[in-house]
C-alpha cells in the first residue's frame, strides 16, 4: 500500500510539471508576439518593448519557463497586466469563493447522485427506475448554460426568489450569502448528477447479478443485508473514481456557471483573463485549477486504495 | 450471414430505445442539411420593425433583437453543431484511434509514453484546456472545432487502448503470430476489425460532448463570432432579453436538448445491442 | 429427505421459452448422497438453483413440488424460504473465485448465517468460524479467518465455502460442481473433506457434477440428466458397471480410462436437440444407435426394479453396449522416424515492472516468477509428447516458449533441424509453417469477423503454399480431414458449437501442413461427449500425417491415451519423463504418484 501511494505521488507531481510546461507552451509559443497579444495589434511599438522587458520575454524560453516556475512555487504568481495588481491575493480569493461553491454542490452531487442510482439500481426495470433515467438523460443532455438560464427565468425572473446574480460575502449576514450561492448550485448540481446516478446504477446492478450476491442469497441472508452489506462496498468503488473526476468537471463547469451568474471565482477569473488577454493571470489561474484537480485525484486514488482489500493487504496467497 | 457483433444483425428487433434515437437524430440530421431550402426566412436579414415578436403564425419560434426570425437561424445553427460534433470527434478519432491501439498493442515504454501524455492533457478540465489553446489565437468556430477535437483526443486514446488491450489477448491473436503475420496485419485486420463497434459507439457519445463543449466555447465568446447563428452563441446574445423575450434562448437550448438527447438514445442502443455479445467474446 | 416431484422449468428468451427442464423427479434418502450427472444443457445448474427458489427473473416453474422432508419450497412465502436457506438446506457454487464477497473477510462470510438465522453476535460468530474452519482442515485458521478472499488458494477458498455452508447446521447440503474449478490433487483432498463430513455430521447431500469419477467415489445414488429430463436414476455402482440408458452408456464409452487398452474412444454424434421446441419423443433418438420407431413415442421413466430408465427399449437394451470402437494401430506400427523437435535447458521467468517507476527504482516496482526452470524435452516425427500438470505448473508457458510466442529466457529450441532460439522474430518465417498451434478456448481461437474460408485460406496464402485458383479446394481438403461439411466454409465463428470450433481451429493448424503442433489443452473446455471426439481426431491425424505433437493438459486420463511419451510438470519443472505405459503404471517421483492416485477412477484400478 505503501508503495502504490509513493507511486501515485510521484506521477502526479510528474503530470503537475508537464502540465505547468504545456500552459507555459501554449501561452507564450503559441501566439507570435506575447506582447502584442496583450495588448492589442495597434499598440505603440514603445509600449510593446516596455512590457517585454517587464515580462522578461526576450530571453530564451526556457530560461523563461524557469523563472517563471520558480517564482511560482515560492508563491509569487506574478502580476496582472490588466489591473496591475499582484495575482497571488487576487488568485486566493477568487480560489476560496470556488471552492465554496464546488464543495457545496460536490458533496449534494455525491450524496444525492449515489441515493438515487442506488435506489434505480434497487427497482431495475420498474417505474422508479425509469423516472431516475430519463431525469438523467435529461441532466447529460442539457448544457450547463441552458440549466442556468432555465434557472434565472424561473426562479429569479418568474419567481422572483433568488437572485439573478451576484455575490454577498459572507460579513453581510448568513442568508444573504447563501441565497447567492443557491442558483449557482442548483445549476450545477441538476448538471453533474447524471454521471454519478447512472455509473452507480449500472454498478450495482452489475454487483447484484454477480456470484457472490447470490451465495448471500443462498444463506438466506435478509435482502437488506444483501444490499447494504455486501452489495454496496463493492458497487460503490468505481463511484468513488467517478466522484473524483467529477470534481474535475465542476471545476469546468464553474468557467460557465460563474460568468452566467456574475459569481467572482476561478471560473469567472480565467474568463476574464482571456477576453483581456491578461497572460500572466490566465497562466497562474489554469495552473491552480490543474493542482487541485491532481488532488483531488489523488484523494480518490487513496480512498481507493484504502477500500479495496486487494491494493491495501497486497496479493500474497496465505 | 454478417458477423455476429454487427449492429445490423438482422435477427434482433431494434428496442424502442434505437428506434426513438435513430427518429430524432435523423429528423434533426435531415432539417438541418436542408436549412437552407426549408427556412422560411433568411436568417440574417436584420430588420428593426420586427424585433422581439413572440411566437406568432409568421415567425413560428418568434424573433431575435434583430428582427431576425429564430427558427430560420435555429435551422442553420443545426448545421454548425451537427458540424462541430462529427467534425471535432473525426478528429479526435483520427488521432486517438491509432494512438490507442499502438498503446495497447505495444505495451511496454509506448504504452507509457503515451498515456502519461494522455494523463498531461487530462489533467485539465476539458473547457479550460479549450479554453486554454483558444485563448491566444483570433476566434474562429473551425479552431473551436480543432480545440475541441484535440481536448478528447485522450479519452478517444483511452477507449481504444482498453478494446485494443482486451482484444491482445486473444488466442486468434497468438494463432496470427504463430503465422508471422506482419504488426500491421494483425493491427488493421485481425484487431481494428474487431475494434471497431464499441469504438462507433462511443465515437457517437463523443459527438454530443463535442457538441456541448462547442456551444459552451461560443457561449463564452471563443467560437463562432456574430452574426452566425451558432446555438452557444444565440443563447448568450439572447442572456440579456430574458425577461422580455425567453424565446429567443429557449429555442436554441431546447434544440440542442433534442439532437443530444437523440444521439444519446441512438449510442445506448447501439451499446446494448452489441454489449453482451462482445462482453461473451472479449472475457473469453 | 429431499424429493423433488415433476419439476418443469422455463427460461424466459427472446422468441420463446427454452424447455429447461421437463418433468423432473428425483429424491434422496436421509443421511445418502445423491449425485445428478449431465453434460452442459442438461440442467442440473437448475435443478439445484430452483430447489432453492434461487432462479433469475426469466426463469419460471411451471409445475412441481420440492419436499424438503415434508414442506414444499416452491409453495411456501419467499420468507419462509428464505429462513430454509442456510439453516436447513445449504449451496455450495462451483467457482470458489468468483463466490465470495471479495471486501469482507473470510471470517465474516463464514460465520454470517449464524448472525442472521441463530442471533449470533459478531463476535461470537467469527469465533464459531474459526472453528468451523479447522474442522474443514484449514492449517492455522484464526489467521485465515482474518484474511481476505484474494489472499487464499483455490482449494482453500472452497474449503472456506464449504464451512460457511455447514456453519448453521443444515440437513442438506447441495453441491454445483464443487470440484470442477480445482487441480486433481486439490479435488482429491476436498473429496475426502466431504466424506468426513458427511460420516461425523449425518448429512444428506445433492451432488451435481459432470464427472463420472468423482461420482462413482462419493454418490450412493445416481441420475442422470440429458435435455432436461432424468434418463437414468438408480445405485451408482450398478448405473455405472451396467448402464441401461443409451445416453449413459455413450457417455460411458466417451471418456478415457486410465489404463484401458488403447481403443478410439466412442463418441457421441450430433447436438442437444432445440429446448425451445424439443421433440415430442425420445430427446436422446437423433443421436442414438438404438433408436427404433418405438423412440418417436413419449417416453416415460420407466421403474425396473431399483432402476429408472427414460427408454422404451431399456429391457431390450440392457445388455447392449455401446458401438465398439476400433482399435488404435498398437504403437509399434507408427514408426518414431527423426528428431523434430528438440529442446535444451529452456527457461522462462516473468518479472512484472511497474512502468516507468519500475524503470527508475527497481526495488520499488519489480516481482519475478520462474515459469519454466531449465526444461529439456525432444520428440520425434509422429510422436506425441504429453504433457501433464496443474495449474500453475507452467506447461501453456512451455508449449509457447517453444513456439517462440513468449520470448524464453534461456536454453535452445531446434526444430526440423532448425535452431529456433536466439534469432530474430522475422528470421523465423520458415519455422512458423512447419510449426503451429492449437488453442483451449474455442470462443477465443478464432476471429469473429472471418468466415472458415477466410481463417483457413489465410494461412495457405500467407506462405504462399499455392496459386490462389487452388485455395478453395485446399480449404475443402481440410475439412474434409477435420470431419466438417464442406458448407462450413462460409460460417462464422458463433455460428459453430464448441466442437466445430475446435475443429477449425485444428484445421487452420494443419493448412501449413505443419510438422510440429502443439496442442494447449485442446479439449478440457469441451463437453466429454464431444471430446471424445476430437481426441479420435487428433489420434486419426497423428497417424496419417506422421506429425509430432506436443499434447499439453491438465487431465491425466486423457494424455495416457493419446500420448507415446510423457513429461509431468510441476512449477516449472519437469520431473519426471518417460513411456507412457512405464508412467501410469509404475509412476518414480512421488508428485507424479501423488498426481495418479487423485484421479477418480472409473474402474476398479486393476489395470
Amino acid at each position: 500500500m505503501a508503495a502504490y501511494i509513493a507511486r501515485r505521488i510521484v506521477l502526479i507531481t510528474l503530470v503537475l510539471v508537464a502540465v505547468s510546461i504545456l500552459v507555459f507552451a501554449i501561452t507564450t509559443l503559441l501566439p507570435a508576439n506575447v506582447a502584442y497579444l496583450i495588448l492589442g495589434p495597434f499598440a505603440p511599438p514603445e509600449q510593446v518593448r516596455a512590457l517585454e522587458l517587464k515580462l522578461g520575454l526576450n530571453d530564451p524560453v526556457w530560461q523563461q519557463y524557469l523563472r517563471w516556475a520558480g517564482a511560482f512555487l515560492s508563491g509569487d504568481l506574478g502580476e496582472s497586466t490588466l489591473m496591475n495588481r499582484p495575482i497571488a491575493p487576487l488568485l486566493m480569493e477568487a480560489l476560496g469563493r470556488s471552492l465554496v461553491l464546488t464543495c457545496v454542490s460536490f458533496v449534494l452531487i455525491a450524496v444525492i447522485g449515489i441515493g438515487l442510482g442506488v435506489i434505480a439500481a434497487l427497482r431495475h426495470g420498474r417505474p422508479p427506475d425509469h423516472t431516475v433515467s430519463i431525469a438523467t438523460y435529461l441532466g447529460i443532455a442539457v448544457p450547463e448554460f441552458f440549466w442556468a438560464i432555465v434557472v434565472i427565468v424561473i426562479f429569479a425572473a418568474w419567481l422572483g426568489w433568488l437572485p439573478a446574480s451576484g455575490y454577498e460575502p459572507l460579513s453581510a449576514g448568513f442568508a444573504v450569502w447563501a441565497k447567492h450561492l443557491i442558483a449557482p448550485t442548483l445549476t450545477l448540481v441538476f448538471g453533474h448528477l447524471a454521471h454519478v446516478s447512472r455509473l452507480t446504477r449500472s454498478s450495482m446492478i452489475e454487483v447484484l447479478q454477480s456470484p457472490y450476491v447470490t451465495a448471500a442469497r443462498a444463506k438466506g441472508l435478509p435482502e437488506r443485508v444483501v444490499v447494504l452489506h455486501h452489495a454496496l462496498r463493492n458497487a460503490l468503488l468505481p463511484s468513488i473514481t467517478v466522484l473524483a473526476l467529477d470534481f474535475g468537471r465542476l471545476m469546468g463547469g464553474i468557467v460557465v456557471v460563474e460568468t452566467i451568474f456574475a459569481y467572482p471565482g476561478l471560473g469567472r477569473l480565467v474568463v476574464f483573463s482571456i477576453q483581456n488577454r491578461d497572460i500572466p493571470t490566465l497562466q497562474a489561474a489554469i495552473l491552480v485549477v490543474a493542482a487541485i484537480y491532481a488532488f483531488a485525484n489523488l484523494v480518490a486514488d487513496l480512498l481507493y486504495a484504502f477500500l479495496n482489500p486487494k491494493i491495501r493487504f497486497g496479493r500474497h496467497a496465505a | 450471414m454478417p458477423p455476429e457483433g454487427s449492429v445490423f444483425a438482422p435477427r434482433k428487433p431494434l428496442s424502442p430505445q434505437l428506434k426513438a434515437g435513430l427518429a430524432i437524430t435523423g429528423a434533426i440530421i435531415l432539417l438541418g442539411l436542408l436549412a437552407p431550402w426549408i427556412a422560411p426566412h433568411p436568417w440574417d436579414t436584420i430588420s428593426m420593425r420586427t424585433r422581439f415578436l413572440p411566437p406568432n403564425a409568421t415567425y413560428w419560434l418568434g424573433t431575435d433583437e434583430y428582427g431576425r426570425d429564430v427558427l430560420s437561424r435555429l435551422l442553420m445553427g443545426t448545421r454548425l453543431s451537427l458540424a462541430m460534433g462529427v467534425g471535432a470527434t473525426a478528429f479526435s478519432l483520427a488521432i486517438g484511434v491509432p494512438i490507442g491501439l499502438a498503446a495497447g498493442y505495444f505495451r511496454g515504454w509506448i504504452d507509457e509514453a503515451l498515456m502519461r501524455a494522455a494523463d498531461v492533457l487530462m489533467a485539465l478540465p476539458p473547457i479550460m484546456l479549450g479554453l486554454l489553446v483558444l485563448a491566444v489565437t483570433p476566434p474562429a468556430l473551425w479552431k473551436t472545432a480543432l480545440a475541441v477535437g484535440f481536448v478528447y483526443v485522450p479519452q478517444i486514446a483511452r477507449l481504444a487502448r482498453s478494446v485494443t488491450l482486451s482484444l491482445a489477448n486473444e488466442d486468434f491473436i497468438q494463432a496470427a503470430k504463430a503465422r508471422a503475420e506482419s504488426t500491421s496485419y494483425i493491427l488493421f485486420r485481425e484487431i481494428l476489425p474487431n475494434a471497431w463497434p464499441p469504438l462507433i459507439v462511443e465515437a457517437s457519445l463523443r459527438v454530443t460532448y463535442a457538441i456541448l463543449l462547442g456551444s459552451a466555447l461560443s457561449f463564452l465568446g471563443l467560437g463562432a463570432q456574430p452574426p452566425s447563428s451558432d446555438w452557444g452563441l444565440m443563447i448568450s446574445e439572447a442572456r440579456s432579453f430574458l425577461d422580455r423575450a425567453p424565446w429567443i434562448a429557449f429555442a436554441p437550448g431546447l434544440a440542442m436538448c433534442l439532437l443530444v438527447i437523440g444521439i444519446n438514445l441512438l449510442g445506448d442502443g447501439a451499446r446494448e445491442r452489441l454489449d453482451p455479445r462482445l462482453k461473451a467474446r472479449v472475457k473469453a | 429427505m429431499l424429493t423433488i416431484e415433476n419439476l418443469t422449468v422455463h427460461y424466459q428468451v427472446l422468441g420463446g421459452a427454452i424447455e429447461a427442464l421437463t418433468s423432473v423427479s428425483l429424491s434422496a434418502t436421509k443421511g445418502s448422497t445423491l449425485a445428478l450427472v449431465g453434460e452442459s444443457g442438461s440442467g442440473k445448474s437448475t435443478v439445484a438453483l430452483a430447489a432453492m427458489g434461487l432462479l433469475p427473473a426469466e426463469a419460471k416453474v411451471i409445475s412441481g413440488r420440492v419436499l424438503l422432508e415434508r414442506d414444499d419450497m416452491l409453495a411456501m412465502t419467499p420468507a419462509a424460504r428464505r429462513a430454509l436457506r442456510g439453516t436447513r438446506v445449504s449451496l455450495v457454487f462451483q467457482d470458489p473465485f468468483s463466490v465470495l464477497n471479495p471486501s469482507l473477510r473470510i471470517g465474516e462470510q463464514v460465520g454470517e448465517t449464524l448472525v442472521h438465522h441463530r442471533g449470533f453476535s459478531a463476535a461470537q460468530a467469527f469465533a464459531r468460524a474459526v472453528e468451523l474452519l479447522d474442522e474443514v482442515g484449514i492449517v492455522n485458521p484464526a489467521a485465515v479467518a482474518r484474511a481476505y478472499p484474494h489472499e487464499l488458494s483455490g482449494g482453500m477458498r472452497q474449503r472456506a465455502l464449504i464451512a460457511g455452508a455447514l456453519a448453521a447446521e443444515p440437513e442438506l447440503l447441495i453441491l454445483d460442481e464443487p470440484t470442477t474449478a480445482l487441480d486433481v490433487t486439490i479435488e482429491a483432498q476436498i473429496l475426502s473433506l466431504l466424506e468426513r463430513l458427511r460420516e461425523t455430521r449425518g448429512l444428506t447431500m445433492l451432488f451435481i457434477s459432470h464427472n463420472l469419477g468423482v461420482v462413482r467415489r462419493i454418490a450412493d445414488e445416481v441420475a442422470v440428466l440429458y435435455a432436461g429430463e432424468v434418463v437414468e436414476q438408480g445405485r451408482t455402482q450398478d448405473v455405472l458397471r451396467a448402464p441401461m440408458h443409451p445416453y449413459t452408456k455413450g457417455l460411458l464409452a466417451a471418456i478415457p480410462r486410465l489404463g484401458q487398452k488403447k481403443t478410439h474412444l466412442a463418441a457421441i454424434p450430433g447436438r442437444l436437440p432445440d429446448l425451445r421446441s424439443p421433440p415430442a419423443g425420445c430427446r436422446f433418438q437423433a443421436r442414438c444407435p438404438f433408436a427404433t420407431p418405438a423412440s418417436a413415442a413419449p417416453q416415460t421413466l420407466l421403474d425396473l426394479g431399483e432402476r429408472h430408465v427414460r427408454c422404451t427399449n431399456a429391457a431390450a437394451l440392457r445388455d447392449a453396449v455401446w458401438p465398439a470402437a476400433t482399435p488404435m494401430p498398437p504403437d509399434a506400427a507408427r514408426s518414431a522416424g527423426e528428431t523434430v523437435v528438440d529442446v535444451a535447458g529452456l527457461s522462462k521467468s516473468f518479472t512484472r515492472s511497474r512502468g516507468l517507476l519500475g524503470a527508475l527504482m527497481p526495488r520499488l516496482g519489480r516481482d519475478e516468477l520462474k515459469a519454466v526452470d531449465d526444461v529439456s524435452l525432444s520428440i520425434a516425427s509422429g510422436e506425441v509428447l504429453g504433457l501433464v500438470g496443474e495449474s500453475g505448473s507452467g506447461k501453456t508457458t512451455l508449449g509457447r516458449t517453444i513456439l517462440r510466442l513468449i520470448e524464453p529466457s534461456a536454453g535452445t529450441i531446434t526444430i526440423a533441424g532448425e535452431t529456433v532460439s536466439g534469432r530474430p522474430q522475422r528470421a523465423l518465417v520458415p519455422m512458423r509453417r512447419v510449426a503451429q498451434i492449437v488453442f483451449q478456448n474455442p470462443d477465443s481461437s478464432l476471429n469473429p469477423r472471418k468466415t472458415v474460408r477466410e481463417l483457413l485460406g489465410r494461412p495457405i496464402a500467407r506462405f504462399g503454399l499455392a496459386p490462389s485458383g487452388e485455395i478453395p479446394s485446399r480449404i475443402n481438403a481440410l475439412l474434409d480431414l477435420v470431419r466438417l461439411p464442406s458448407h462450413y466454409a462460409e460460417r462464422y465463428a458463433h455460428q459453430m458449437s464448441g466442437g466445430e470450433k475446435q475443429r477449425v481451429g485444428i484445421a487452420r493448424a494443419l493448412a501449413t501442413n505443419p510438422r510440429f503442433i502443439v496442442c494447449d489443452e485442446p479439449v478440457s473446455a469441451l463437453d466429454v461427449s464431444v471430446q471424445a471426439a476430437i481426441i479420435n481426431l487428433l489420434a486419426d491425424l497423428r497417424d496419417r500425417l506422421g506429425v509430432a505433437y506436443l499434447f499439453i493438459s491438465h487431465d491425466i486420463s486423457v494424455v495416457a491415451h493419446l500420448a507415446d511419451k510423457v513429461a509431468v510438470m510441476y512449477r516449472g519443472k519437469i520431473v519426471e519423463t518417460g513411456a507412457s505405459d512405464a508412467i501410469m503404471n509404475a509412476p518414480q517421483h512421488p508428485y507424479t504418484r501423488r498426481l495418479l492416485d487423485a484421479v477418480p477412477r472409473l474402474d476398479d484400478g486393476a489395470d
